[in-house]
């Protein structure tokens, strides 16, 4: 009987110790997941600054994700296109100085981030003495360290990087360069016709209308447009639409949208020609007859006023093509039982 | 009298499915709301003894620049904004597993982005280097894709089917992703830094959007004379708003 107790002991104790050497000495999977989620703020800052002057803007920069090692740093950057896109330069240019306030912490330096946590950032903007005028664009970026490991596998490994851009505009004056000027206002009309040398844009009357205002800043500083796009009717209606005051860097172009703006769902209407390129307006609704667009763009108070006008005449093709059809159809019958 | 509502119920069907058809665009969008700073909300001047930030949207104003030396403006003016720039990748390390020859491996990441302001944002991605070991004695060449007429670059996505076409490349789907992206079987090889290629946007939008997701398949396939070893890059995404 006692032998029996012992071998049952010694069973229990062999078993208990084979989980134990399941449960820790089997070979685990790492688990390697890890993401990043980053929100900085404010995402643009635009200053007018006079040489020999400084300011200093505070940035939060939170971290949603896993914890993390970042990195702060400013790099210069021009307009991509007429779309608002940037394109970040490989290297820091113009006058302008940068530098951290904070006590411990400088620009190109690491630093940890646990989750939930933030980080103000206190970045001093300083303008020298003789800075030339002009316009100076630069983005703080904040990247985070890629989380590289030694694995055996072969791998991809992800940084991330999140942006706040700045548009300084240094004037000794105060006073800024506004060289405005409209170099597309037209709609993208269904059928573009050519009589007597004349261009007429044709539409569907229940055709959306897309529109197309792009400006060019000639000048040496960021403008903002205001004003509206307007359409008139041959019996009197009128609409008007709101320009957004988007930047206009110096020396380039851009697209400006105006509001309210209707949607298209590109997915199942791609073949429209508002899902063809980039609009800055469109208009739905039943439009019947010739119609007037204007619009008027100022820059601020006693800046030169651009204007531009285009037209369009909208017909309900589809309606009438439909009538013929059930005409042509109707008489086809007709005849036929008159037989 | 039954055939005038038979007649008549087939009217008003015809009727309606027409004007559901006009009315499939809609008028305003329900994703932003335009308002203009100089109304705002959050107008007046924040300021402490280092720095003044104002809110709201003005002419170059000419007593506080002579007085100061500056104005500054921050966010975007035009715009009350209650969702703040975040950018999210879910999983930043991609790993391929052992790579076998002509039996492509792909593993995927999302990104995710939400976006505020007006305008546009977007998110590039370049590649530091190409895939290669620790050593750099070897690597893994960007994808052309399928070759001949299905041969993709840095800024067009095609086919890349065939396990005989080797290198490492992306697809993209999901939100706010360039168009030439058709479906999960288009693929692009990354810009090269190494290359002084300049990074590409594979995400922007002029919405204003909450949770904007992309996933992003990455594919590795190598030939039966790729030197075995661990391959590894770095791929760096940067999310940037407009201006």
């Amino acid at each position: 009987m006692k032998n029996h107790n012992l071998k049952l002991k010694i069973i229990k104790i062999f078993i208990f110790f084979l989980i134990f050497a399941l449960l820790f000495l089997y070979p685990t999977k790492k688990i390697l997941a890890q993401s990043v989620s980053l929100s900085l703020s404010p995402p643009l800052i635009e200053a007018v600054i006079k040489p020999n002057k400084s300011i200093l803007i505070a940035y939060t920069i939170f971290n949603y994700g896993d914890p993390v090692i970042l990195n702060a740093k400013i790099l210069s950057f021009e307009p991509k296109n007429n779309l608002g896109q940037i394109k970040i330069k490989e290297n820091f240019e113009g006058p302008i100085r940068f530098s951290l306030d904070n006590n411990n912490l400088k620009l190109n330096q690491s630093f940890f981030l646990k989750t939930n946590e933030n980080q103000q950032l206190l970045l001093r903007i300083r303008v020298p003495e003789g800075a030339k005028e002009g316009d100076y664009y630069y983005t703080l970026i904040v990247e985070s360290q890629p989380f590289t490991t030694q694995s055996d596998k072969s791998a991809s490994f992800t940084k991330a990087s999140i942006g706040a851009n700045i548009l300084i505009t240094v004037t000794k004056t105060g006073k800024i360069e506004i060289k405005p000027k409209v170099v597309i206002f037209e709609v993208l009309p269904r059928f573009r016709l050519s009589v007597f040398g004349k261009k007429i844009n044709l539409f569907d009357s229940t055709d959306p209308i897309p529109i197309v205002l792009i400006i060019e800043n000639q000048g040496k500083n960021l403008i903002k447009p205001e004003g509206e796009i307007i359409l008139k009717g041959n019996f009197g209606e009128k609409a008007k639409f709101a320009l957004i005051p988007q930047n206009i860097l110096s020396e380039s172009q851009r697209l400006i949208q105006a509001s309210p703006s209707a949607e298209i769902d590109c997915d199942n209407f791609s073949k429209s020609k508002a899902c063809k390129r980039p609009i800055s307006l469109l208009i739905s609704g039943f439009f019947l007859g010739f119609y007037q667009l204007s619009t008027a763009v100022v820059f601020g108070e006693n800046s030169p006023q651009v204007s531009a006008n285009t037209s369009f005449f909208a017909f309900p093709i589809k309606i009438f093509i439909g009538l013929i059809l059930i005409l042509i159809i109707s008489i086809f019958i007709i005849k036929k039982f008159n037989k | 009298m039954k055939k005038i509502k038979f007649l008549l119920i087939i009217f008003m069907i015809f009727i309606f499915s027409y004007l559901n058809f006009v009315y499939a665009i809609n008028m305003e969008s329900p994703l932003f709301k335009i308002q203009y700073g100089e109304i705002g909300i959050a107008g007046g001047n924040k300021s402490s003894a280092n720095y003044n930030l104002s809110d709201t949207v003005g002419q170059t104003a000419a007593g506080q620049f002579n007085s100061s030396g500056y104005v500054v403006k921050a966010g975007f003016q035009y715009l009350h904004s209650i969702i703040p720039f975040r950018f999210s990748i879910s999983n930043t390390n991609i790993n391929f597993g052992t790579l076998v020859p002509n039996s492509p491996q792909t593993a995927i990441t999302t990104l995710t982005v939400s976006f505020g302001g007006a305008g546009q944002y977007q998110v590039t991605a370049i590649e530091e280097g190409r895939l290669r070991t620790l050593d750099n004695l070897n690597s893994i060449p960007d994808t052309e894709c399928d070759g001949g007429p299905n041969t993709c670059n840095e800024s067009l996505a095609k086919p890349w089917t065939s396990n005989t076409a080797y290198g490492f490349g992306y697809n993209l789907s999901g939100n706010d992703i360039p168009s030439d992206f058709i479906d999960t079987n288009y693929f692009r090889p990354f810009p090269n830094r190494e290359e002084n290629e300049d990074p590409v946007v594979i995400m922007s939008s002029t919405n204003v959007g909450r949770n904007r997701q992309a996933t992003m398949t990455f594919k590795v396939n190598i030939s039966p004379i790729q030197p075995a070893g661990r391959y590894q890059t770095i791929i760096n995404f940067v999310a940037t708003p407009s201006f």
